[in-house]
């Protein structure tokens, strides 16, 4: 198990489809080197391919940054993913289950919400959405 | 001077101050142009000496050596330059100019020359270049000086046209090798009457995930099937747009006819699409492949 320090921060451009494949193995990939269980590294995997996927659906361009974080006593990933796209005009009611413009499942966002241990949403309409979540390791 | 290329429609008004911008970021302003026009004279001559040297410089890297097929070609390649540098030194620097050095960026990224061949070729170049200003305005250094920060400003301008489409032309080049990757033919393979298998190997993203509802549909009914298993053993992730995917060629292969089922499911998947908050409800689903090709024996039997 490598120490936080020995894992860099990283970025990853999200346009296209691919982009969500090679953010979310970013993620799992850091996750391992921090020494994340499995089953919490299929889960960050899976948080950021949801916000991922939703910048390519809705927004076409953005980014996917991770980096590890401290709080002294435990390590965490925290991983911000930001778009500049047309942002999101009722953040409630896309955080409700079943909510989709996009004719999906809408478990993204709120499901996101679920699987990690931090999770914040920002969006000003017609400037962009930016969704912060850490997970932490022993928690 | 001629155009390289006449730009075949005309340059919308924001193009034009998107170019006038670009030259002003490189500090470029018509006096640049007035004394570089001062090498005009001269072109010809230095032009072939310069380009002369510089073959015989490159020639002796294999790297860039293994660029050129034959002689013929090295002919061809040295015209091309000899024009290139005569444009440089009657510094139109107009639009048509701009599209000419984009133009390069395209063809070195398909011809495998990496940015650093160019900027190192382009360094030999400038550096060739400067010798000769400073040769012939011996009695001036001043001016030489002058004409030489001009020239670096226009070779800097230059080589940043080529590197931003030479930028561009290899993100397309990227995702038309993901786009195939992520094609994969996924084979549908027909197990015995009524019942197909579809073993998806690799990433699952929600390109492929469409092309694989293609895949399925068209499999059952060109094979006329009953039931169909679909096994992910080895798609180490699913979120929920590809969740979605799946669960809507299920309903569309039952209202086909033919029931389905999804096996594989790892762990960790499993767990993830749980809390995620995806319901297995609206699938069928077996762990392994073995416990699959049952059920579907026994919704073929029923
Ligand atoms: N980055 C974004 N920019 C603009 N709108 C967004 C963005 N992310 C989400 N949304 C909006 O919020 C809604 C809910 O998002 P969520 O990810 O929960 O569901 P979904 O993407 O519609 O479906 P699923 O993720 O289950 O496939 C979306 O339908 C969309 O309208
Ligand atoms: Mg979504």
């Amino acid at each position: 198990m490598k120490a936080a320090e020995t894992v860099t921060a990283q970025q990853q451009s999200v346009q296209h489809d691919g982009d969500v494949v090679l953010a979310r193995q970013m993620g799992r990939q850091m996750a391992m080197a921090l020494g994340f269980s499995k089953p919490d590294q299929a889960l960050i995997a899976t948080a950021i391919s949801e916000l991922a996927r939703n910048i390519v659906n809705y927004a076409s361009h953005g980014t996917v940054d991770a980096q590890p974080v401290s709080d002294g006593r435990d390590t965490g990933l925290h991983v911000v993913v930001s778009d500049r796209g047309p942002g999101i005009d009722d953040i409630e009611a896309a955080m409700t289950d079943g909510f989709s413009t996009g004719r999906s499942l809408g478990l993204g966002l709120p499901g996101t919400k679920r699987i990690v241990d931090e999770f914040d949403i920002q969006s000003t309409p017609g400037k962009g959405v930016t969704v912060t979540i850490i997970k932490w390791k022993h928690r | 001077m001629t155009k390289v290329i006449s730009s075949s429609h005309p340059a919308s008004a924001s193009e034009a101050a998107t170019h006038a911008n670009t030259l002003s970021w490189f500090d470029i302003s018509p006096l640049d142009k007035e004394r570089i026009r001062e090498l005009a004279p001269v072109s010809d001559q230095v032009g072939d000496e310069i380009i002369n040297d510089f073959y015989t410089h490159i020639l002796n890297f294999e790297e860039a050596a293994k660029q050129f097929a034959d002689e013929a070609q090295i002919a061809r390649v040295k015209k091309g330059q000899k024009r290139y540098f005569k444009e440089l030194v009657s510094a139109e620097l107009d639009e048509a100019y701009a599209e000419d050095r984009r133009r390069i960026g395209d063809i070195h990224e398909r011809a495998g020359i990496t940015p650093t061949l160019y900027i190192g070729a382009y360094a030999f170049y400038l550096q060739r270049l400067g010798h000769v200003v400073l040769e012939s305005l011996e009695d001036d250094p001043a001016k030489a000086f002058h004409l030489v920060l001009s020239l670096m400003k226009i070779a800097h301008f230059d080589m940043a046209l080529a590197l931003e489409t030479y930028v561009g032309a290899r993100e397309k080049t990227i995702e038309t090798q993901q786009r195939q990757m992520s094609e994969l033919p996924t084979p549908v393979l027909k197990l015995r009457d009524g019942l197909l298998l579809i073993p998806v190997v690799g990433t699952l993203d929600s390109y492929r995930a469409r092309s694989l509802t293609v895949q399925l549909l068209e499999g059952i009914r060109e094979y006329r099937a009953r039931a169909v298993v679909l096994d992910i053993t080895g798609v180490e992730s699913v979120d929920s747009a590809v969740a979605n995917h799946l669960i809507q060629t299920m309903t569309a292969a039952r209202l086909m006819g033919a029931k389905s089922i999804l096996t594989g499911i790892s762990a960790d998947v499993a767990q993830a699409l749980v809390k995620i908050g995806v319901d297995g409800e609206n699938m069928n689903t077996a762990g392994d492949l073995q416990q699959g090709m049952e059920l579907a024996e026994k919704l073929l039997g029923a």
